[in-house]
């Protein structure tokens, strides 16, 4: 039985399901190994995703950082996301945290992050995903538009009930205002309002 | 030391040694007989299915073991062009279609979803994906280009859930121009992101 398995594997290829690799890089010495597995087991034991602590270190390891750089950056990350549960709250899920300790690093607030959480919470679609709004802000931060002024946009826009997709749409319009070399204010505050009017129009 | 051009020697030597040697008819019938007679190498015919090839257990492992080296192989020549770090997107174009949460692809079972990754660099000679699920590891999904288009895709099956990206362009590793940004540039150039419903089913 095992023999059709194992063909089933090798055959797979690269359609096959990833899923996330949990182990620690073996090219980091032995300290810095010791010293994220013992990161990495505070992390678990305090409920926080620990998926993203080894995807840091495997990226670090792939783009040559060294050892103290690799463990900085998977510092910085276990921290952000013990700051993105206590904004969220305890019932938030792991992709959830993960995509708000994004947000918090592109420079959001965490009283941000948790107006944004009670926004969603209010929406009367429950199959939409916080996640989404989560990664739309931290990208819109990401790419130069102030913030603050991201956040208060896509909780107002979360607040009227404005899908996922239109969530993504909102997205990428900024971005080609952005490119079109449009001030990042002005072109979130125009999109803002046109994503609400539209949102209004289509409601029942 | 000089050799003399066209040797007269070698020249009766070749000639001798190419004569038919003489054999005894009978001999010759007897090996012949006994050539035909004896079982073919590598072919099972115990069972009466001509044609079986059946390979003894030391070849089938040599086998593997040439597969496995030539595999190590291709990956340590991937990984010695994946591993530099850059941030250059010169050779990326911006036609890329990937969708900002992309697409998912009816698939057959709610836990995960196939995804399209897409990447418009025509004047790229190798193009691989690195990411949370599959352990930033350049050797492990290389994207296959379009001769007519230079578009290079891949499609895998990911999990549900939020999953962080970027694609190798001949060793330099950029961001995937038509995602989301991830602000987690602690290595140098930000990464991508994709959100897996996994709904579809």
């Amino acid at each position: 039985m095992r023999r059709p398995a194992l063909i089933a594997l090798l055959l797979l290829g690269p359609a096959g399901a990833f899923a996330q690799d949990r182990t620690i890089p073996p090219k980091l010495a032995a300290p810095t190994r010791a010293s994220l597995e013992r990161l990495i087991d505070s992390a678990a034991v305090a409920g926080l995703p620990i998926d993203p602590l080894y995807s840091k270190a495997q990226e670090g390891v792939f783009r040559g950082a060294d050892d103290a750089r690799v463990l900085a950056a998977v510092q910085r990350l276990a921290r952000d996301l013990g700051d993105a549960r206590t904004a969220l709250g305890d019932s938030a899920s792991g992709e959830e945290i993960t995509a708000a300790a994004n947000a918090l690093r592109a420079g959001v607030k965490t009283t941000e992050l948790s107006r944004l959480r009670e926004s969603h919470a209010k929406r009367r679609h429950s199959d939409q995903r916080l996640t989404v709004a989560l990664v739309v802000l931290a990208d819109l931060a990401t790419r130069g538009v102030p913030p603050a002024l991201a956040a208060a946009s896509v909780t107002e826009l979360v607040a009227r009930n404005v899908s996922d997709g239109a969530l993504i749409s909102f997205r990428q319009t900024i971005e080609r205002d952005l490119l079109d070399g449009r001030p990042a204010a002005s072109a979130l505050d125009a999109r803002t309002r046109t994503f609400i009017d539209d949102a209004e129009r289509r409601r029942p | 030391m000089s050799e003399p051009e066209n040797p007269q020697w070698l020249d009766r030597a070749s000639e001798e040694l190419r004569e038919e040697v003489p054999v005894r008819p009978e001999w010759r019938a007897g090996l012949l007989a006994d050539i035909a007679s004896a079982p073919r190498p590598g072919i099972d015919d115990t069972d009466g299915r001509n044609g079986r090839i059946v390979l003894h257990p030391l070849a089938g492992l040599a086998a593997a073991l040439a597969f496995a080296a030539i595999g190590a192989g291709a990956m340590f020549a991937i990984m010695s062009w994946g591993g530099r770090e850059s941030a250059s997107t010169t050779e990326v174009g911006l036609a890329s279609s990937v969708p900002a949460v992309a697409a998912p692809i009816p698939a057959t079972d709610a836990a995960s979803d196939v995804v399209r990754f897409e990447l418009s660099a025509p004047s790229a000679t190798r193009v691989a994906l690195v990411g949370s699920f599959n352990r930033w590891n350049p050797a492990a999904t290389p994207l296959h280009r379009d001769a007519a288009t230079g578009t290079w895709t891949v499609s895998l099956r990911l999990p549900a859930g939020r999953h962080v990206y970027a694609f190798v362009v001949d060793g330099d590793v950029t961001a995937d121009p038509a995602a989301p940004r991830a602000a987690d540039a602690d290595f140098g150039s930000p990464n991508s992101v994709v959100l897996v419903s996994g709904r579809s089913s």
